[in-house]
């Protein structure tokens, strides 16, 4: 793993833990908002798209059907990659909220503490890989 | 993949040509700045913001209308210069409200409001027995849960300070999935950006505001493209491989629209069913997830609900006539309301008349993005199925928008042509035989020519792009409720005892829904139109008698405002001469206490002495 890459993989749970850290500044203050509401907004996704990406990738995404520009499903792909990020930490926030609420046992910050942990969670481990494509086999009588 | 042939040259240099687009953008942006700063909300008539607004907005729609046109057509110019323009017009359309007004507008979006502060003070979920109509709400919890964690978190006294700029980043939510749903159909950028603008200028509907609704939207969206683009048969996705973690990702997004809204999952099934009809995307795996995590939620925590709403849901389907008819109360009354309601109607109807004619003529597009039509196709049969308290044509229409927009914007371009066909062309342009060469003989013919390709599409994007401001701020006189009416609600509540009961003339005032838990409400022109009559011809005693019961400590109070002068007016329910005549007889009998007034309303309560109360 190269730095770069280190630190892109470290940024969602830094993100959740400053968000923390931001608790302690008064309500209402500009900083608390802006550290809470990127984290909430993308950290828990981008963790998790981090995390399940290259298993992702292994099955290839369907584009248009004349394919002219190169570069055009390397940007889908990254705009997918964007979109999960956005929806699946909207989802994370939601879902945790939503148990927390019915067990009773809601307050904001162990809705923060939690995203926070999975966040961390999802950092650290190992990324997830699925199977290979397979080869296509050798036709009989086709080897050399 | 469309003809880019017909597209006049580009003669400036690289620097003028980078600069360019900026121009017309930045002017834009300026007169937008301007007319945020002249208008004055203060008197709206019943035109909304349409007449509120200074001249200069519409000046600079117009100039980021045109010069979104100028922009997106030229092939030589970064990609980015049209998203920069489509963040413009979000900036124009949604943020323009939340500058203008000093409150939060929608008596719905208050109703959130409600909502999200009593889950923050019972800090659980409740049922029917507990909250009545309202335990709806906690059956399906996920935004309001989400909210309330986000108003403790910021530490702001409740969602009412952030929530006028919801429509701004609902809005910005649904941009990525967009893109990337058109994105598997097209390389086209004009087609695709053109798609983005027409779909943002028709979403009039108003569903992007502080509700469930408009982050399902953004959700739906999001596995739609999922769908579209890893599911299927056809082309280059291998069997089942990787498909388990992309039904997880997607399951994932299925688990927060289960939990938050009651219509999506509804639509969302609806469209994974029909993408199954075309043979290259028939998957059964998304259409079955959905299904079985929908099925989960509604026989478990959403039983309540549906067990005592079931016998009318099930009497709904297939009375087309009544799941479209609208009812007492939502008929535009007026000429404000009126115009701006055809306004909306033929924003909408243009939008997807452009849509026939896109399928009709894009021949090949048609074939390519079948899906996508499909899945436009697929919420109409919604209309058969249930009225969605009267508003289920309106969501009909905001679901297929992001289909009809995609066809609507092919019907402005081009025609798309397969490779073959377009190397035939350009082979037969080379032999002198194509009429083009011709065209190029004759250079003024070329331009105008040009000039009538160009100049009638940019006229259609124009007019749609204006007539969204009538569409969606017409009814702002209704939906705004000036300080003093939210002062005015907020020292009643201050001053209600548990138990008490606010008798008012509908819904549509600020905090309607605040302290519902423990104080009970009484919408007089949602009753019966005989008992309306009755409080028309005699209002003070007729009132009174519907306000006796409230048990001590409670206190029953009437409250009338302009937004219920309003919404009753412009609605065709009764007119402010006899709201008028209401809150004299109130005002002037002995039954009745005034306890508030000010430019926004009045507030009364039952005497005790009066014989009303027990």
């Amino acid at each position: 793993m190269t730095p770069q890459e280190l630190v892109v993989r470290m940024l969602p749970p830094f993100g959740g833990w400053l968000a923390l850290a931001a608790l302690a500044l008064p309500g209402g203050s500009p900083v608390r908002g802006a550290a809470v509401a990127v984290f909430l907004a993308a950290g828990p996704g981008a963790a998790l798209v981090g995390l399940c990406g290259p298993a992702l990738r292994v099955r290839p995404a369907r584009g248009p059907v004349e394919r002219r520009d190169p570069d055009f499903a390397r940007r889908s792909d990254l705009l997918e990659r964007l979109m999960l990020a956005v929806l699946l930490s909207t989802c994370a926030v939601m879902t945790v909220a939503t148990v927390l609420i019915a067990t009773r046992a809601f307050s904001a910050q162990r809705v923060l503490l939690a995203l926070t942990l999975l966040t961390t969670l999802a950092a650290f481990c190992p990324r997830l890989r699925g199977a290979s494509p397979p080869t296509p086999r050798t036709q009989k009588g086709s080897a050399p | 993949m469309t003809d880019l042939s017909d597209l006049p040259p580009v003669r400036l240099g690289r620097r003028g040509r980078a600069v360019r687009p900026a121009v017309p953008l930045l002017a834009a942006l300026a007169l937008w700045g301007y007319a945020v700063r002249h208008t004055d909300v203060s008197r709206l008539d019943d035109f909304g913001l349409v007449t509120a607004l200074h001249p200069a907005f519409w000046a600079g729609l117009a100039v980021l209308t045109a010069g979104f046109w100028c922009t997106v057509r030229d092939p030589r110019r970064p990609g980015g210069w049209p998203a920069a323009y489509v963040l413009g017009l979000l900036l124009m359309e949604r943020a323009t409200q939340a500058l203008l007004y000093p409150t939060p507008l929608y008596a719905w979006a208050w109703k959130h409001d409600g909502v999200v502060e009593h889950l923050l003070t019972v800090g659980g979920l409740q049922t029917a027995d507990q909250v009545g109509d309202m335990a709806v709400y906690d059956q399906w919890p996920g935004f309001f849960a989400a909210q309330a964690a986000l108003v403790r978190l910021l530490g702001v006294e409740s969602a009412a300070m952030y929530m006028a700029w919801w429509p701004l980043v609902s809005s910005l939510m649904l941009l990525l999935p967009l893109l990337l749903i058109y994105r598997t159909f097209t390389e086209d950028r004009r087609l695709i950006w053109t798609a983005v603008w027409l779909f943002y200028a028709a979403n009039w509907v108003g569903q992007d505001y502080f509700s469930p609704q408009s982050v399902a939207f953004a959700l739906h969206l999001g596995v739609l493209a999922v769908v579209l683009r890893r599911y299927g048969r056809a082309g280059e996705a291998p069997g089942r491989q990787g498909q388990a973690v992309w039904t997880a990702v997607a399951g994932a997004l299925v688990v927060a629209i289960v939990i938050s809204h009651q219509l999506t999952p509804g639509m969302l099934v609806v469209s994974l069913l029909a993408l199954c009809l075309v043979r290259r995307h028939r998957d059964w795996v998304p259409a079955l997830t959905t299904v079985v995590i929908f099925l989960a939620w509604c026989l478990t925590a959403a039983l309540p609900f549906l067990s005592a709403a079931l016998p009318d849901m099930i009497r709904s389907v297939g009375d087309v006539g009544g799941n479209v008819a609208t009812g007492y109360g939502t008929t535009p009354t007026g000429t404000g309301a009126v115009a701006t309601s055809w306004a909306a109607r033929l924003l909408s109807g243009s939008v997807l008349l452009l849509a026939v004619a896109g399928i009709v003529r894009q021949r090949v597009l048609r074939h390519r993005a079948m899906p996508l039509l499909l899945v436009a196709a697929a919420p109409l049969p919604m209309l058969v199925a249930s009225s969605y308290g009267s508003e289920m044509i309106f969501r009909v229409l905001m679901f297929l928008l992001p289909g009809a927009a995609f066809f609507a914007a092919a019907a402005l371009l081009p025609e798309v042509r397969t490779l073959t066909a377009e190397a035939r062309a350009a082979e037969a342009r080379r032999a002198g035989t194509d009429s083009a060469a011709a065209v190029r003989r004759r250079p003024a013919l070329a331009a105008a020519r040009g000039g009538l390709r160009a100049g009638g599409p940019l006229l259609v994007l124009l007019a749609g792009t204006l007539a969204f401001v009538p569409s969606y701020s017409g009814k702002d006189r209704i939906n705004y409720f000036p300080p003093e009416e939210v002062a005015l609600v907020r020292q009643l509540f201050d001053r209600a005892a548990e138990g008490s009961t606010v008798v008012a003339a509908n819904r549509n005032y600020p905090l309607a829904y605040a302290s519902y838990g423990t104080i009970d409400h009484y919408w007089f022109l949602e009753d019966d139109r005989r008992h309306i009559d009755e409080i028309v011809k005699d209002p003070a005693a007729t009132l009174a008698r519907d306000m006796a019961g409230v048990e001590r400590p409670g206190r029953a109070y009437f409250l009338l405002t302009r937004g219920q002068r309003a919404d009753s007016e412009m609605n065709g329910q009764l007119t402010g001469a006899q709201l008028d005549r209401i809150q004299e007889s109130v005002a002037r009998s002995e039954l009745f206490r005034p306890v508030a007034e000010n430019s926004a309303g009045a507030l009364y309560e039952l005497r005790t002495g009066g014989g009303a109360e027990r």
